[in-house]
């Protein structure tokens, strides 16, 4: 780039955190500049849905040590909601079914709520159906989902097409896809990617947490970084994904987990 | 149990009794009987099963005893949104011809007050609402026949009813220059084959208790949709319904309150003909230090009858839900199918529920299922919901919406359901303070 210092979204640095006492995260760094997206695999209880958790402010998230500033602000300073106002969005690897409550009546409230955060005027029950209706078709979502309870009796693959709804739906600056492939066959995976790649923008970044590779076949990383005992012991561009679908996790355990970042 | 304070009770009660027995008016026996039934049981304490977790001592040791002054003040609460053929206001107990409005009643539907049928001598009407509450120990029940005297009467012909209309009742409890309460007595008949609806609701300011008791009769296959909102502000509510439905009648009765000190909701459902339904539904806030108290109890008393009960609360703070839910299934009432869920969100350590379904089955062939939780706010959902931008308080507004939409979800105008909701939403305590 030229000599102009890029604008960072995300700078995690040296990110401790812990569950009920049991420390995850070990020291964890990741910057994100917008518009890139940043893969991180690991194995199972490497921390990753740890770090997409702490990231969305989930309170049984305790953080011991480290920083994370996002945009110009202390990201650990603020509450989930402000965090989902100032435009970080966490799509849930098993979202919330909520019954009683009309997926379309969630979705303004929500909408709404962030609107009234960012000083912009609410929008009635008409014009948002109209906007909806725009969103539903671009992430391939069947309108009548819109009319039931929030996941309420949804298929695995409606319910993480409702997360990317609410995704373009509240327009975040940050998007964190936490195992959004879990429980997906091969369709209703693409159908999700698709929904994602056309929410790609040049002033949003997107972390996909995901185990596997596959996913990562539709929803291209402009980086990839390997999540191993709470730190990232790796980092490499989309060609690491494949090398990790080959040899797999076991690697790490005869690596030294003092590999550094080579972004 | 006499005490000092149900000494002031009773010779309060005594004077307004024999007041009213100069009217001869054939009630006489009635009142008399009431007076001396109160005089003999008094209100129950602590010790008595039916009011165990009701605590009534600030009732009995306050002003109520007193007769509330005349008044023609309605609380100010914003109205109802209500598509009404009718309008009727009591307030302090007596009905308002001024302020209600039958004019576009037709003649399927006939209301009027009870003093007025009193001094008809009505004998067939007198008749009903004596045969209509039991003369038995109920210290409201006592009460209301010692001081016997206004309420209204609703009553619908089954010719050219068509489409039914919504009555509305409201009773106003205006205790701003002094301390008393009211005694109401409502009686509605429906012929057979009519159709009802009636929205009742309460308001009430200052130190009172609003004792109202319905007696009803469901004629074959009659419909009566009932709606009783409790408006924020109430002091003491004791409403009790006696109804008895006639072979494939329906009776569908749902309740709200927030925001009030002390509610008692005793409803009895004989079923006497076979085919009958009744629908016993309520939700509820409570905070503070409040009370809300369901004591439902359905007769079973023939075959092939149904009924559901659902009643959903959201406790915080100190307050205390009650429900007592008792189905009485006879001998000869087969195939009955009775569901009875009563479930209650607890907010705060201090807050408290107490539930107690009580089934006594003596037919074999029948379907009885209750069931009660007493749960929290779910934490994933709460997450869920705040991870989209709602705050912590609008998300437990918006599962409180979740928790009561069972039993609002029927509701035939989505108005009048959004408002209610909106209400109920409002006496959740906000700023996570009474987040467990």
């Amino acid at each position: 780039m030229s000599g102009k210092k890029e604008e960072m979204l995300l700078d995690v640095k040296d990110l401790h955190a812990s569950v009920e006492g049991t420390e995850i995260l070990r020291g964890l760094d990741l910057q994100v500049k917008p518009g890139e997206v940043h893969a991180i695999m690991g194995p199972n209880g490497s921390g990753k849905s740890t770090f997409a958790n702490v990231l969305s402010g989930r309170e049984e998230y305790q953080v011991d040590r480290g920083t994370v500033q996002y945009r110009d602000l202390d990201l650990l300073e603020l509450s989930a909601d402000e965090r989902a106002c100032e435009g970080i969005f966490m799509a849930f690897q098993y979202p919330v079914s909520i019954p009683g409550i009309s997926n379309a009546y969630f979705l303004r409230t929500a909408l709404n709520s962030v609107r009234r955060y960012r000083e912009e005027s609410e929008v009635d029950a008409v014009d948002f159906l109209e906007l909806i209706r725009s969103k539903t078709d671009l992430v391939g979502i069947d309108e009548k989902l819109l009319h039931r309870s929030v996941n309420d009796g949804f298929s695995g693959g409606e319910k993480k097409r409702n997360e990317i709804l609410q995704m373009a739906v509240l327009d975040p600056k940050l998007a964190i896809l936490d195992e959004t492939d879990s429980g997906l066959d091969i369709d209703a995976l693409r159908i999700v990617a698709e929904g994602v790649n056309a929410l790609r923008r040049e002033d949003r970044a997107f972390i996909v947490v995901t185990h596997y590779q596959r996913l990562l076949d539709h929803i291209v990383p402009d980086h990839v970084h390997v999540l191993s005992d709470g730190k990232i012991v790796r980092s490499g561009d989309k060609t690491l994904a494949h090398e990790l679908e080959r040899e797999g996790y076991s690697w790490l355990e005869a690596t030294d987990a003092s590999a550094g970042s080579n972004s | 149990m006499v005490t000092e304070a149900t000494e002031s009770w009773t010779e309060a009660v005594r004077a307004i009794t024999e007041r009213l027995n100069e009217s001869k008016d054939g009630l006489d026996e009635r009142r008399t009987g009431g007076l001396e039934r109160f005089q003999m049981h008094g209100f129950p304490g602590r010790k008595s099963e039916e009011w165990r977790y009701t605590p009534l001592s600030g009732l009995v040791d306050g002003g109520c005893h007193q007769s509330l002054s005349t008044s023609t003040s309605v609380p100010q609460h914003a109205d109802l949104p209500l598509d009404a053929i009718a309008r009727v206001v009591l307030i302090n107990g007596c009905f308002q011809e001024q302020l209600s409005d039958l004019s576009a009643l037709g003649d399927a539907i006939k209301i009027g007050s009870i003093a007025a049928l009193r001094n008809e001598s009505n004998p067939e009407m007198v008749n009903f609402l004596c045969s209509s509450f039991p003369e038995d120990d109920h210290p409201f029940g006592s009460l209301s026949d010692a001081m016997l005297d206004d309420g209204v009467f609703i009553e619908v012909s089954g010719e050219g009813s068509g489409e039914p209309g919504t009555v509305h009742v409201l009773h106003a409890f205006d205790g701003s220059t002094g301390a008393g309460s009211a005694h109401i007595t409502g009686l509605v008949r429906c012929a057979p084959g009519s159709r009802l609806k009636i929205v009742e609701e309460v308001r009430s300011t200052g130190e009172v208790l609003g004792n109202i008791r319905w007696g009803m009769s469901l004629g074959d296959d009659a419909v009566l949709d009932r709606i009783r909102v409790f408006r924020p502000g109430c002091d003491s509510v004791f409403h009790g319904t006696r109804v008895t439905q006639n072979s494939g009648s329906q009776f569908h009765d749902l309740v709200t309150c927030c925001g009030s000190n002390l509610i008692r909701n005793e409803i009895h459902a004989t079923h006497s003909g076979p085919g009958c339904h009744v629908d016993l539904l309520g939700a509820y806030v409570a905070r503070g230090k409040e009370v809300v108290d369901h004591h439902t109890t359905i007769e079973h008393a023939v075959e092939d009858c149904t009924s559901r009960e659902i009643y959903r609360g959201v406790l915080s703070e100190k307050s205390r839900g009650v429900f007592t839910g008792m189905i009485h299934v006879h001998q000869d009432a087969q195939r009955t199918d009775a569901v009875q869920s009563n479930d209650a969100i607890v907010l705060s350590r201090d807050a408290e529920m107490n539930t107690r379904p009580r089934l006594e089955i003596y037919a074999d062939d029948v379907k009885c299922t209750h069931g009660a939780t007493v749960g929290e706010l779910d934490d994933d959902a709460l997450f869920y919901l705040r991870s989209r931008g709602i705050s912590l308080d609008e998300a437990k507004k918006l599962l409180v919406r979740a928790f009561t939409s069972e039993v609002l979800a029927g509701m035939e105008s989505s108005q009048l359901r959004e408002f209610i909701i909106e209400e109920l939403q409002r006496s959740i305590p906000g700023d996570g303070e009474s987040s467990s």
